[in-house]
């Protein structure tokens, strides 16, 4: 029973912030197709802000989407200056690698200089545990559990439903009839970025409440959002929240069964794995879009 | 009575490679216009430069008596100059309910959605048994039918198209030249290239030979022309 109960409770938990953090990767990939090696990084610097926010004594309901719409206007803006200038190049899928990466690198050590690198902790969004089939979790990890399928949710209601979701897909499948039907382009780009940041920066905030935070703690989930969307297939939305949650599972039984040191190693044996049997993913087809 | 569009001394090509040279023309005059000549003169860079996916090096564009050169491909879209391109791969993953939805999406076509849609369905019965079906599910044929229904969503003024019976099966091509043909009765002028000249006499009133960048021939309405003259100007003398 605690076995299981541990590995569930494990993989929903881990599965959620990984869905939180791959969606948005594959939403920049889809609309894009450029792959953001500063969504890590989006992710810290949303649970920082949010702590800043706390800092100065603002309630956590008011801090949770302030920090949120801050980071979409972080990650426009990072879109505008490091990717827009580069669309229409033939190789911009590798420049847009070095530009985020180089992003990436400035605004850690950017967050090292401001806030130092000291530990910090975020308040968890609810107080308190409880036991659950005999585990022990605490309600702030409840909490995302809850909160995260009802997020992705809305996000696949607002492609699939709304017309400007359905403009952000049209964009993902073809640039030039986007633009002749008299889409703008250039800002559902930054719309697509802008809503990543903001799915990086919830995704930070939950993390921020549970560990202690430092200025590279996106490394290891972009990581893990990386091995999720090659896993699931980076063409669609709803292939990397299904991986997101096979990845928690393994890594949660994994975990269990052989240990914290092996897990990478299996994790990336299943990548290699994947990319031999299916390279386009488990979930997808070859083409790129959001559907 | 003035041109609804007009284009002088359009220069304009890709890095390099100017393709355009002092190219000028107008449409929207006397009825339909048709563009032809040998593959790989001009014709598609035209339209391009027309509907702003292309920024022209020199040279004006005016429509409806106002500059439009070099304004987006969605300030172009507002005022109602439509552009279906060539061999149109369209949204493969969209529905065709979501591809004409798509069409009405700019301000100006907005309010003529129901209308609109009515007409596509009209014209182009087949759609409304597809309505859910995805645009990579369907054939050619009524791929084209999708991108001609989505840019009469965008309510035209002037509708162009670049070979929109390309590489079709002739069952399917008369089907669509008569779609054509009646988008024009219902008094949207076009702008037409087309490779098949008999449809292209039948459906346009003034004509374009476009050869090397330039208009290499001009064919007024009243100026008769027969299919062998054409087929002479055509792969030369």
């Amino acid at each position: 029973m605690g076995a299981s109960a541990e590995i569930l409770f494990g993989g929903l938990f881990q599965g959620s912030l990984y869905a939180m953090m791959a969606v948005g990767l594959a939403l920049v990939w889809t609309t894009i197709g450029v792959f953001n090696f500063s969504h890590g990084v989006f992710m810290m610097l949303g649970a920082y802000l949010a702590w800043q926010f706390v800092d100065i004594g603002l309630p956590l309901p008011v801090v949770l989407p302030l920090a949120v719409v801050a980071m979409a206007a972080i990650g426009w803006l990072l879109q505008a200056s490091v990717v827009r200038p580069l669309i229409g190049r033939p190789n911009i899928v590798l420049v847009v690698v070095i530009t985020t990466l180089a992003a990436a690198s400035l605004i850690e050590n950017g967050v090292l200089e401001l806030w130092g690198p000291r530990s910090k902790q975020i308040p968890p969004l609810l107080e308190g545990n409880t036991t659950i089939g005999g585990v022990g979790v605490s309600m702030h990890q409840i909490a995302i559990i809850v909160i995260t399928p009802v997020i992705l949710a809305a996000l696949w209601l607002f492609l699939n439903r709304t017309r400007l979701g359905l403009a952000l897909r049209a964009v993902a499948q073809n640039e030039d009839a986007s633009l002749l039907v008299g889409l703008n382009v250039t800002a559902l780009y930054g719309l697509a970025f802008a809503i990543a940041a903001a799915l990086a920066a919830l995704a930070g905030i939950f993390l921020g409440g549970y560990r202690f935070m430092s200025p590279v703690m996106g490394a290891d989930p972009l990581l893990k959002a990386l091995i999720v969307v090659v896993f699931g297939g980076i063409s669609s939305i709803s292939g990397p929240i299904f991986a997101a949650y096979l990845i928690g599972f393994f890594e949660a039984a994994s975990n269990y069964y052989f240990g914290l040191y092996w897990t990478p190693a299996l994790l990336f044996a299943v990548l290699i794995l994947t990319l031999m049997v299916r390279p386009e993913g488990m979930f997808a087809r070859s083409s790129r879009s959001l559907a | 009575m003035s041109a609804l569009l007009e284009v002088s001394d359009l220069t304009a090509g890709y890095g390099q490679v100017t393709v355009l040279h002092r190219l000028s023309m107008a449409a929207g005059e006397f009825g339909n216009v048709g563009l032809f000549g040998p593959n790989g003169h001009g014709k598609t860079t035209l339209l391009r430069a027309i509907s702003g996916l292309l920024r022209p090096n020199s040279g004006t564009i005016r429509f409806d008596g106002e500059p439009i050169t070099g304004l987006s491909p969605r300030a172009i879209v507002a005022r109602g100059l439509i552009h279906v391109p060539q061999g149109n791969r369209l949204f493969p993953d969209l529905t065709i309910a979501d591809c004409l939805a798509l069409g009405a999406y700019s301000a100006h076509a907005r309010p003529h959605e129901e209308a609109n849609r009515e007409k596509v369905l009209s014209i182009f019965p087949k759609l409304r048994e597809r309505w859910r079906q995805r645009v990579r599910t369907l054939s050619g044929g009524e791929r084209q039918m999708v991108s001609i229904g989505t840019a009469l969503m965008s309510h035209p003024r002037l509708l162009i198209l670049d070979e929109p019976t390309l590489g079709l099966a002739p069952k399917i091509k008369d089907e669509l030249c008569a779609a054509v043909l009646a988008i024009s009765k219902g008094g949207v002028p076009l702008i037409v290239v087309e490779q098949d000249v008999e449809f292209l006499l039948e459906l346009s009133q003034h004509l374009y030979l476009v050869n090397h960048g330039e208009v290499a021939t001009e064919i007024r309405p009243g100026q008769t022309m027969d299919h062998a003259e054409i087929m002479s100007m055509y792969f030369g003398h």
